[in-house]
């Protein structure tokens, strides 16, 4: 029972990050398909620093420095978006697609030239981090980890930002109707980089959790494994709204868990379901949402729309 | 042509092969610098195996045989880069393709193992199981307005879960992975009609290659020839219009999305039927096929003849990539092709600047 | 001497690839006075308003403020200076509240940039009593009037404490109810000191409530008058440089057989959850123009969708030359004899990124003539389209392989035209077919719709033009939210008769 709490509330972590992080850049008016890629890159500059910290490190220094890590790089890989999205007017369905194939592919690369650099004969794209991962459980032994109750603190954030302060009345605008913005001489552009780089800071981090959640060592070329497309159906399941989409990302983070331990519960392994049920069950739930609710769906109405100056 | 730059450099049919070659330079100089940066002293051999591919073997024998492996997944890539083009083409972006296509694999495979079937009878259910799981998404679109691009990701999932239950009990233990066809459903393999001969007897050169071409072929004359294509690309460039002209758009959408599956389950066959590639226990990620197939459709200028050119060249370099000294990862041939994928989001802007000189047909002020 | 002038905009000249928009434009706006901006479609008032508004910056002349040369690079040079604007389509944010869409870009917050909301909310509602101006604070954008929505757009300009106020074409979206409201509301602020450009192509409203008021046509300045000193007939001259005779040439004919009958038609509405067509029953005979006459948005639009097939009826059959077309689809509706020139060109009427020829063909592609064994037939489409070009005069670029999107607005509509009547209907449906176009294409786009009448076809026309309505209709249908409130006979009506039943004043 304990297992699942503590991997229902690991997976909810990564959910609701990602999910936020989608949330802000499509309140700006971007669509984010690309935070799988974006989620690969923070939990490789977190899981870098990881292999560069000697594990004796001071507990708090090796979290602050993994995720100052991975909040960096996750932004430094969103500008890919933001550029292309914003002032290249791009397809941002077709750059999200390139970035989730350009973060694995890229990741697996950088890993596996700096293990083949470091041992000729280790030509792995794995990073292990057994020892200086412990750094990140509140008590030893239990899989309760610091970067949850970070995580609940950005929720907290996020909430303030988008609906008590003027950036996030703005932000909201851009996503809305930006040419209703820009007439109250609020600067689209920028908040729209503003709304990708959240969702790249945000989503890297997710990505560090993810890394970090029970266990010890990652193979990069498996990317994150679909994470971030399940985050972007916990959006949309949490209808844009960081409240909803934190109860979401408990709901799916709970099946996610389901599916890792479900054999520990006689009742579960007595339905005698397939693991795959419960990894599929997230998403059938989402779809099944959205042909119910789409009709009046909570979607910015600018989303996946260049914004030019031009037109009115 | 230097005599009459201007004229030529403004058709669009050159436009398009420009803002192809450009987006290949850009990823290929991206894959150089970092090779160079792994390591310098052979960065400009990967880089020439990468671009060679079967080129950098001696002998005759293995060029063909490389050759032929690399024809034999064109085929697929091809497929699905179709499926996406076309959906492109009637304003749908089929990011699902690559959930079409594992619906194909599952049902080739099954029907093949499973059932015993012979090859055209897979490749008709794969191409069905992939129409099937491209209509709902066009189905949930046309009826619920649900954006395609969220449910095909939803389904690529779903639709993956469901062929690992579907192939679980068809798993040859030893191996982790589906039965070998060729040792044990032979009926399931697909025909060679001779065309393996023309590559030395190439064990996996099936009609699936020459197949697809013909394929691309009809998509193309589909969408410019026919009442059909009319119809469909009316639909994708303005919706409304085409419904006031009569025209059914929601059947529309479902009948593209149907056409773009089809073609991504039935490539799945025709890679899947070859037996050079078996479906493995419990996958955990979306084959990056379909995915690639979005990078081939926008490359080829999101035209069915261009497809096919570019899907050979993708698959020309990552097989290329696989053949670099092992102290280059051979993922650096998939960072190109997305490297390619990203430069294709700003052929837009690539056009733009070829044509930045001519009157913009924008009008002064807008009537009001 | 204290200067007079709020804003000038001194010789202004303003280019557009292949146009002209502004050509050496001089507006002068004195403190406290209403100043109409007169001028025709494409005169060229927007492009002056943004420039102004700091959307456009123009290649040639100064603007000065109190008297000073000023620079407006973009909308916020020209709050700073005082400058705000109701736009024609409304800058709202649908799903935000009243008060947020005022605040927002001046949004007061403390020094931690949380909102003050509390702070905000107690000045819209005092701007509010002191101008007179209703609204509710905390209601959605989305869920309320299309006045209530222009309330807040000046309430959003009061706010920033804007001296000068422009509002372009305010009255199109309004009640004649709420155009009364407007008016006033005007009046007051012009009383309170500040000082409106008020930019219109409606007479009666220029001569209503500005005390100036300047004629722009095809971008030139043409002059500016006290209004008090004019008629209305002077200044219509002034807009259209000619005293043009409005009246379209039109046989006596008596109507023939009925065509269309309609009985008990509604519509469902999209914007709320009643009907937006109610009821509606009337008859088009052979050889007559019956026009639908309303003000926008009561329910001409749901009509036509009812009518067409592009929306279904919720009750009502309607029966062409003796079909019932009640459920067919809208292939069917125009193999039996209807066509249809939609309202919105661009939204229906045309692919704009198909050619010329395509377009010509989008109704009929199917037909045998155009299609055999699903392969079309180009070079038959080819030829058809060329007849339809010479005859109907659609000037174009490249001929038949011109891209619609390249061609002017008249062409365009011309194409549709051509389309639409050379199928041969025995109904036409015509959704305001002149919106937008100059006077020339005005009278030809008239010509053909009497053409059609007098060859003995049924002419429905759905126009918002009083003009229109008056001179080329044998039958006038008000519609007035959804119903048809009243059949008037456009020889011994009056404008002002008219009016009243538009307004709902009067139903028969």
């Amino acid at each position: 029972m304990i297992l699942l709490l503590q991997y229902t509330l690991l997976f909810a972590s990564v959910l609701l990050l990602v999910a936020l992080g989608g949330c802000f850049s499509e309140h700006s008016g971007v669509i984010n398909i690309g935070l799988e890629g974006i989620m690969v890159f923070g939990a490789l500059g977190g899981a870098l620093v990881m292999r560069v910290l000697s594990p004796t490190t001071n507990a708090f220094v090796v979290i602050l420095s993994c995720v100052c890590a991975s909040m960096l790089t996750g932004m430094v890989y969103s500008l890919l978006l933001a550029v292309a999205a914003i002032n290249f007017k791009a397809d941002q369905t077709l750059v999200g697609t390139a970035m989730n194939l350009l973060g694995t592919a890229a990741a697996t690369v950088i890993v596996k030239a700096i293990n083949t650099a470091t041992n000729p004969d280790n030509p792995s794209a794995t990073i292990a981090y057994v020892d200086i991962r412990k750094a990140f459980l509140i008590w030893p032994g239990k899989e309760f980890s610091w970067l949850t109750l970070l995580t609940v603190v950005l929720l907290v954030v996020s909430i303030v930002l988008l609906y008590k302060t003027k950036f996030g009345l703005r932000l909201m605008a851009c996503g809305e109707h930006p040419q209703a913005a820009a007439s109250v001489g609020i600067n689209v552009f920028k908040m729209r980089y503003a709304g990708v780089l959240i969702s790249g800071l945000l989503g890297g981090l997710g990505g560090l959790v993810y890394i970090t959640a029970g266990v010890s060592e990652w193979k990069f070329e498996n990317g994150v494994a679909g994470f971030g497309f399940l985050a972007l159906a916990v959006m949309i399941f949490g209808g844009w709204k960081p409240q909803r989409i934190a109860l979401a990302a408990l709901l799916f983070g709970f099946f996610r868990a389901l599916s890792n331990v479900y054999t520990g519960f006689p009742f579960l392994t007595r339905l005698n379901l397939p693991s795959t049920v419960y990894n599929m069950l997230p998403y059938i739930i989402s779809l099944v949402v959205l042909v119910i609710f789409s009709k009046n769906s909570a979607a910015p109405k600018a989303e996946g729309i260049p914004y030019d100056k031009g037109s009115r | 042509m230097e005599k009459n730059k201007t004229s030529f450099l403004k058709k669009p049919a050159v436009q398009t092969l420009l803002a192809s070659l450009i987006c290949i330079l850009l990823g290929l100089l991206v894959g150089f610098v970092v090779l160079l940066l792994i390591n310098p002293a052979g960065a400009w051999n990967a880089m020439k195996t990468i671009m060679l591919n079967f080129w950098t073997f001696n002998s005759t024998r293995g060029q063909l045989k490389n050759l032929g492996n690399t024809l034999v997944k064109t085929a697929p890539l091809l497929m699905c880069s179709l499926s996406v083009l076309f959906a492109y083409k009637v304003g749908l972006f089929n990011i699902g393709a690559a959930g079409q296509y594992v619906a194909g694999v599952g049902m080739s495979l099954f029907f093949a193992i499973g059932m015993k079937a012979p090859w055209w009878l897979c490749v008709i259910m794969a191409t069905l199981a992939g129409a099937l799981l491209g209509a709902i998404s066009g189905f949930l679109k046309a009826t619920r307005n649900v954006n395609e691009v969220i449910s095909c990701i939803m389904l690529n999932w779903i639709s993956l879960y469901l062929v690992n239950m579907l192939l679980a009990p068809y798993m040859d233990i030893n191996m982790s992975e589906t039965w070998s066809l060729k040792k044990n459903f032979p009926a399931a393999v697909l025909p060679t009609l001779g065309f393996d001969k023309l590559l030395n007897n190439h064990q996996y050169i099936t009609l699936a290659v020459p197949l697809s071409v013909v394929i691309a072929v009809c998509i193309w004359v589909l969408l410019t020839k026919t009442k059909m294509g009319f119809e469909l690309r009316a639909t994708g460039l303005n919706k409304n219009a085409a419904r006031y002209c009569g025209m059914r758009d929601r059947f529309n959408i479902v009948l593209t999305m149907a056409i773009a599956g089809g073609l991504a389950g039935m490539g799945a066959s025709m890679y899947y039927l070859t037996d050079m590639i078996k479906w493995p226990m419990a996958v955990t990620a979306v084959p990056a096929m379909g995915f690639n197939g979005i990078a081939a459709a926008f490359l080829g200028g999101l035209h069915p003849i261009g497809a096919i050119f570019s899907s050979f060249f993708i698959q020309h370099i990552t097989d290329g990539g696989s053949f670099m000294e092992k102290i280059y990862p051979a993922e650096i041939a998939g960072l190109i092709s997305a490297v390619i994928i990203y430069m294709c989001a700003f052929v837009l802007f690539f056009k733009q600047q070829m044509n930045k000189d001519r009157r913009s047909g924008k009008k002064g002020g807008k009537a009001s | 001497m204290e200067n007079q002038y709020a804003i000038e905009m001194l010789h202004i000249t303003k280019r557009f690839p292949g146009i002209i928009a502004n050509d050496d434009i001089t507006l002068q706006l004195r403190k406290g006075e209403i100043h109409a901006l007169l001028g025709e479609n494409g005169a060229g008032k927007s492009t002056l308003m943004s420039v102004l508004f700091g959307l456009y910056q123009a290649e040639e002349g100064v603007i000065k403020k109190d008297g000073r040369e000023v620079k407006i690079n973009d909308p916020n040079d020209a709050n700073a200076l005082g400058i705000g604007m109701v736009h024609q389509h409304f800058k709202l944010v649908e799903c935000f509240t009243v008060l947020d869409n005022i605040i927002l870009g001046v949004e007061p917050t403390d020094k931690f940039g949380m909102l003050k909301k509390a702070e905000a909310r107690q000045r819209v509602v005092e701007l509010s009593n002191r101008y007179n101006l209703q609204v509710d604070p905390d209601a959605k954008i989305q869920d309320i009037t299309v006045g209530m929505q222009q309330r807040t757009e000046i309430l959003k300009m009061l706010y920033r404490e804007n001296e000068i106020l422009i509002f372009d074409e305010p009255t199109a979206v309004l009640t004649p109810q709420e155009i009364d409201e407007l008016m006033q509301i005007m009046k007051n602020l012009a009383a309170e000191g500040k000082s409106i450009l008020f930019i219109s192509h409606k007479l009666a409203e220029i001569m209503a409530v500005a005390d100036r008021c300047s004629v722009l046509r095809k971008g030139k300045y043409i002059g500016t008058v006290n209004t008090k000193d004019v008629t209305m007939e002077e200044l219509s001259a002034m807009m259209v440089g000619r005293n043009v005779n409005f009246h379209v040439e039109k046989p006596e004919k008596t109507p023939g057989k009925v065509i269309l009958d309609i009985k008990n038609m509604s519509v469902k509405s999209h914007s709320h959850s009643g009907d937006a067509v109610k009821n509606v029953s009337f008859q088009v005979h052979e050889g007559e123009i019956v026009c639908i006459a309303g003000i926008d948005g009561n329910g001409q639009t749901e009509f036509v969708y009812g009518l067409s097939g592009l929306e279904p009826l919720s009750t009502g059959t309607i029966t062409l030359e003796g079909k019932d077309l009640t459920r067919t689809s809208i292939r069917q509706r125009s193999l039996l004899g209807m066509s249809h020139i939609p309202e919105d060109r661009h939204k229906h009427g045309l692919v704009l990124d198909y050619t010329l020829e395509d377009n010509i063909v989008l109704q009929r592609y199917f037909e045998p003539q155009f299609a055999n064994m699903g392969f079309l037939r180009r070079n038959n489409i080819r030829q058809y389209a060329e007849k339809l070009i010479e005859q109907y005069d659609i000037r174009s670029g490249q001929g038949p392989i011109t891209i619609a999107r390249s061609m002017s607005g008249g062409n365009q509509q011309k194409v549709i035209i051509a389309r639409e009547i050379d199928k041969a209907p025995s109904l036409l449906i015509a959704v305001q077919p002149t919106r937008g176009l100059d006077v020339g294409a005005i009278e030809y786009i008239h010509k053909q719709i009497v053409e059609q009448r007098n060859r003995g076809k049924a002419v429905l026309l759905v126009s918002l033009e009083m003009d229109e309505v008056l001179d080329v209709s044998d039958r006038i249908l008000v519609m007035y939210e959804g119903e048809i409130v009243g059949e008037l006979n456009p020889k011994t009506t009056t404008p002002e008769e008219m009016g009243l039943y538009m307004a709902g004043a009067k139903r028969q």
